[in-house]
């Protein structure tokens, strides 16, 4: 008996999306719909937004689907339009911005110890720290390790979405966590202080 | 390798995506540069704790919506199957795309007045005590909706409604003009197709034109013009063509579309 799998390539089922087999759709959303949302949630730390964007990036992939072309990277044309719907929403809110006080008021403090220079590493685990300091990185920082990272995107892939070269990619990526690093510690010794 | 290669190699040394004499190179200015290895144990150590950070999650509500949507989508295209476009249609999807992508960045959001929405409420609120038609007071009540995906359900209900309905066809053409989310304006402006047979709706259609601001609206209005073959358009399409206060994706949008129309 022939044994019956769902493990098609996102390109592949994209591909049959874009050919008319709408429900296949429901597979990608399946696969995607929350690291979407966390996509969103790093660029706005808005949950009820970002929600809202998860809807209208599958609706635009629905809309546009004659528009995707299977030789290219299926995520690199999922962020692109993700993108795309953050810009045209930010606009339509007229770039409603989210002060940093109720960002990290929202978020509560924190567990802290004291500093010393022995405990460095040990501070590092500090989440909740790294976290706080990842929300007041600039908006295009968060997004590029959002990306990089929490999505593990290729560089190549990287650089579709946000239009520009594979090694501008890399310095930025670094530049963001160097970026990330100082807040961090600016924060621990804050917390110190 | 120098100390400012490291920059730019650093991010693929963390991710694992060199190759083995890369890495080895960068191993090597590590072990002979005291500045760079402690950068990298500070930065390397936070790279590897941002994976660490719990993801947020969604709400349960955001899959019983996309299966809606999907679902009304479903309806849409299979009413749209009935009434077969032409055949460069993919091609113009592809244009459209395009242009939206160009046009997200230079385009100006259409305004939402109250005042018509409840106007419009209380023509809804007449209709119900005058009209029996199921399908057309679902397709009218979810267009009146807060919630921008009600809305759309109530574009993909006028699917079903009959093409001679004019209470519906007022109702889409009045998202077109002012519903305050362009996904719902796009949807809207698929809708109008079945409903496109008479003079009456093709001149709502080309008089949607000038009153639309969204670059992204505007294009897909004309892509619909165009697939209805309507030339009497053509003088519409000039104005927006020329006027310079326009997008410059739709005013090309609009030549193209007249040379279509010829």
């Amino acid at each position: 008996m022939k044994a019956v799998t769902v493990s098609t390539t996102d390109n592949a089922l994209m591909a049959q999306v874009s050919a008319g087999e709408l429900p296949k759709l429901a597979v990608l959303f399946e696969r995607h719909h929350r690291a979407l949302f966390r996509y969103f949630v790093s660029l706005n730390r808005d949950r009820e937004l970002s929600e809202d964007l998860v809807q209208d990036v599958f609706f635009r992939m629905l809309r546009y689907r004659a528009s995707y072309d299977p030789a290219k990277a299926f995520t690199a044309w999922m962020y692109g339009i993700a993108r795309r719907a953050s810009l045209d929403r930010a606009r339509d809110r007229r770039a409603e911005v989210i002060g940093i006080e109720a960002i990290t008021e929202r978020r509560g403090e924190p567990a802290s110890t004291a500093p010393g220079p022995e405990e460095r590493a040990a501070k590092m685990q500090n989440l909740g720290l790294l976290e706080r300091a990842l929300s007041l990185l600039p908006a295009d920082k968060r997004e590029i390790l959002a990306l990089s990272r929490f999505q593990e995107m290729k560089y190549e892939d990287i650089a579709a979405v946000l239009e520009c070269e594979v090694g501008a990619v890399k310095v930025r990526v670094y530049r963001a966590v160097r970026a990330l690093e100082q807040i961090y510690f600016a924060l621990e010794k804050e917390k110190a202080s | 390798m120098t100390c400012e290669e490291i920059e730019s190699r650093m991010a693929e040394y963390w991710s694992k995506s060199l190759d083995k004499e890369r890495e080895s190179a960068i191993e090597a200015h590590l072990a002979t540069c005291e500045t760079c290895r402690a950068e990298e144990q500070r930065l390397g150590s936070l790279w590897r704790d941002l994976a660490r950070l719990p993801a947020p999650e969604p709400g349960p509500g955001v899959r019983a919506r996309f299966y809606e949507t999907l679902e009304a989508y479903r309806d849409g295209a299979a009413a749209e199957m009935k009434h077969p476009s032409s055949g460069w249609r993919k091609t113009a999807w592809v244009w459209q795309m395009a242009a939206g992508v160009a046009l997200a960045l230079t385009g100006v959001a259409a305004g939402y007045s109250f005042h018509a929405s409840q106007a419009a409420n209380a023509e809804v609120a007449q209709l119900r005590g005058e009209v029996g038609n199921m399908r057309q007071l679902v397709a009218l009540s979810l267009l009146q909706q807060q919630s921008a995906s009600e809305r759309l359900r109530g574009v993909s209900w006028t699917y079903r409604v009959e093409p001679s309905d004019t209470e519906v066809l007022a109702a889409l053409l009045t998202a077109v003009n002012h519903d305050p989310n362009v996904n719902v304006r796009l949807a809207a402006v698929d809708a109008l197709r079945p409903f496109a047979a008479t003079r009456t709706t093709r001149d709502a259609v080309i008089q949607l034109l000038q009153g639309q601001t969204a670059p992204i609206v505007q294009v897909a209005l004309i892509d619909l013009l165009v697939d209805l073959k309507e030339t009497e358009a053509a003088q519409e399409l000039r104005k927006v063509a020329s006027d310079s206060s326009t997008d410059v994706g739709v005013r090309q949008r609009a030549q193209w579309a007249l040379e279509r129309l010829q």
